[in-house]
């Protein structure tokens, strides 16, 4: 049982960095790569112009998740920060309800999505047997976790805003 | 009926908006509100959100944020900046006219503003601090010396609005050469007179052995900037091409001949490019099915019709500047750009401007906005570096303020500034035909 909290928590901890290392060098090193072959070769792999593209939609959303995790998406903070405290939690909580909402609408149609691929037996484009629907998975999975980081988020909320303690209401921006 | 109910919806979301909820959902709930307001499709958003972002042009996006990331890892960014000093230190204020030109020669291999702020910042500030300069006015520099960051190539705000506008990146790119340089030149200026008002500043003399010797220690930089914007420029790569090749130049130089990225740091260097993907690219998805909406709802129609009231060419310029540099007082470039640049290049299309030039109108404008109040993310980023108060910094950053705004009107009031590197056919003024 100790264990297999244990690997919980160190997924619960690594689970999007992880993510976002493997899709990122392989998008980067992809293209790197290509060129240079292009250059050097004159050959090409004609995968490189699609694989990438999909990894990336892959940092996309994970990423998403990592920037609702680490409460860094871009907002608007002036008003919030001078309300009462009351009044913060109440939009900690908004935040939190609205992202579950929105994901629950996403991941419902991005899921019909990956079904329909899965039953044409879609390839992606300069393959022979590269599934797309591996890569439309992105969208669901990464709204899924979004939805978990969120519900985590609210939880920690409200057991600070029961201790009394000031939020974690930091100013999001970009790249910092 | 419907309209009142748009009018409602839109209300709504504008009061989440100012109660802090996150851009991407206020955005978001609007496009499901008026979806189902005119009875569209909700599957549009899954798809769109996926199939919105599947464009190769736009992987240069995540690889010129790397970029930026692996040239300050590499050291690349303080040679160049040591480099900046020795060509000006000889000037009064030259520390802090090396630090606004250090801002261009990082922006040139770099695509993002707030990455400039915070490399030169760091790099610079200190310098200028023992250098005799007023630690507020070298704050003060650092940000608003990060604004050229999205407008000298490459810039990762270009490739967002090359995008979204169906224009060629690599003309965007170019288009922003001369303007970048002009806005360089006219903080310099500003940065001059002040220092020289406040004898700010110790002189070092001008030595072309110096100037020799740190311009050859920062070779990697200007191959650097020669791959970009050679590359880019000859047609030899597509930019995200080029990004890629930077990326892993700039790497291999880090790692095989500077030596100052270390292996072991590296997955910090791509979860912090990794971060900042995830929070871009989600906006520009939920932007793309926003514009589909607006066009359902045949927006573009009513704004132009509006605007059109205005009277002719300069009037309607100057309401479209207006409206970005207002907009850019509240919003993050991004954001802006994803919500007007949609609505205003049509207009602006429509009365005849290049919509190059427009394009490098509308994202000065929204550089210009990193630094105005409330929300200045340069005067953020350069206040967490520095220490030194939100507010007393924007007092400093006035002067830089006046001059990008005078460097902006004349950028928008001479189109050669953004078109005439574009004499290739199908560039430029030559799309103008097709909106006009």
């Amino acid at each position: 049982m100790g264990a297999t909290m244990q690997v919980l928590r160190w997924i619960d901890r690594n689970i999007e960095k992880i993510v976002i290392l493997i899709c990122y060098v392989a998008m980067a090193g992809i293209i790197f790569v290509e060129v240079i072959r292009r250059f050097v070769f004159q050959s090409q792999a004609a995968w490189s112009t699609t694989i990438p593209i999909y990894l990336f939609l892959w940092v996309t959303w994970i990423g998403a998740a990592y920037n609702t995790k680490i409460r860094t998406h871009l907002r608007f903070d002036e008003v919030r920060m001078r309300l009462p405290y009351g009044g913060q939690f109440a939009c900690l909580c908004l935040d939190a309800f609205l992202w579950i909402l929105f994901g629950v609408i996403v991941i419902v149609y991005a899921v019909e999505q990956v079904q329909l691929s899965h039953d044409n037996f879609a390839i992606v484009q300069g393959t022979d047997d590269v599934m797309q629907w591996w890569f439309y998975l992105a969208t669901p999975v990464g709204w899924s976790l979004l939805i978990v980081r969120a519900l985590q988020n609210l939880w920690e909320d409200i057991q600070t805003y029961r201790a009394g303690e000031p939020f974690k209401l930091q100013v999001s921006m970009l790249g910092e | 009926m419907d309209g009142w109910l748009i009018a409602l919806v839109s209300l709504i979301v504008t009061g989440l908006f100012i109660l802090g909820v996150p851009i991407f959902l206020v955005i978001g709930l609007w496009v499901v509100g008026v979806s189902i307001i005119i009875d569209f499709t909700l599957a549009n958003v899954g798809v769109t959100l996926y199939e919105g972002l599947n464009f190769f042009g736009l992987l240069a996006l995540p690889l010129f944020i790397l970029t930026g990331d692996l040239i300050k890892a590499a050291g690349i960014a303080k040679r160049l900046s040591d480099f900046a000093y020795s060509v000006l230190g000889w000037l009064r204020g030259g520390l802090a006219m090396a630090s606004l030109g250090a801002c261009g020669l990082f922006a040139a291999i770099s695509g993002s503003n707030s990455a400039t702020t915070a490399t030169i910042g760091s790099i610079m500030y200190p310098e200028m601090r023992k250098g005799g300069y007023d630690k507020n006015f070298a704050a003060a520099t650092a940000a608003a010396g990060g604004t050229v960051g999205i407008i000298i190539p490459p810039s990762i705000i270009f490739i967002v609005y090359g995008f979204l506008m169906n224009l060629s990146i690599s003309d965007l790119f170019i288009g922003g050469l001369i303007p970048g340089m002009l806005m360089v030149v006219a903080m310099q200026l500003t940065c001059h007179i002040v220092a020289k008002r406040n004898g700010w500043g110790h002189l070092i003399e001008f030595s072309p052995s110096r100037v020799l010797g740190t311009g050859l220690r920062a070779w990697l930089g200007f191959l650097a900037i020669l791959i970009v914007i050679y590359g880019i420029y000859a047609g030899v790569f597509s930019p995200t091409e080029a990004a890629g090749v930077t990326a892993g130049f700039c790497l291999l130089a880090g790692v095989l001949i500077t030596r100052e990225i270390k292996l072991k740091a590296l997955p910090d260097v791509l979860l912090r490019s990794g971060q900042i993907t995830g929070l871009l690219a989600p906006l520009i998805a939920i932007s793309v099915v926003m514009q589909q909406i607006l066009s359902l709802l045949g927006a573009k129609a009513f704004v132009t019709d509006m605007l059109s009231l205005l009277g002719g060419y300069y009037a309607i310029l100057f309401a479209c500047m207006a409206l970005v540099l207002l907009a850019g007082t509240i919003l993050e470039s991004l954001p802006n750009t994803i919500i007007l640049a949609p609505i205003l290049a049509p207009i602006a299309m429509s009365i005849g401007v290049d919509p190059i030039h427009f394009a490098v109108i509308f994202l000065v404008g929204d550089a210009i906005g990193f630094i105005t109040p409330p929300y200045g993310l340069n005067l953020y980023v350069a206040s967490g570096i520095t220490g030194i108060p939100y507010f007393r910094l924007l007092r400093y950053t006035m002067p830089y303020l006046l001059a990008l705004m005078i460097a902006w009107l004349i950028i928008a009031l001479v189109p050669q500034l953004s078109t005439i590197l574009l004499f290739h056919e199908g560039a430029g003024v030559f799309q103008t035909d097709i909106g006009g």
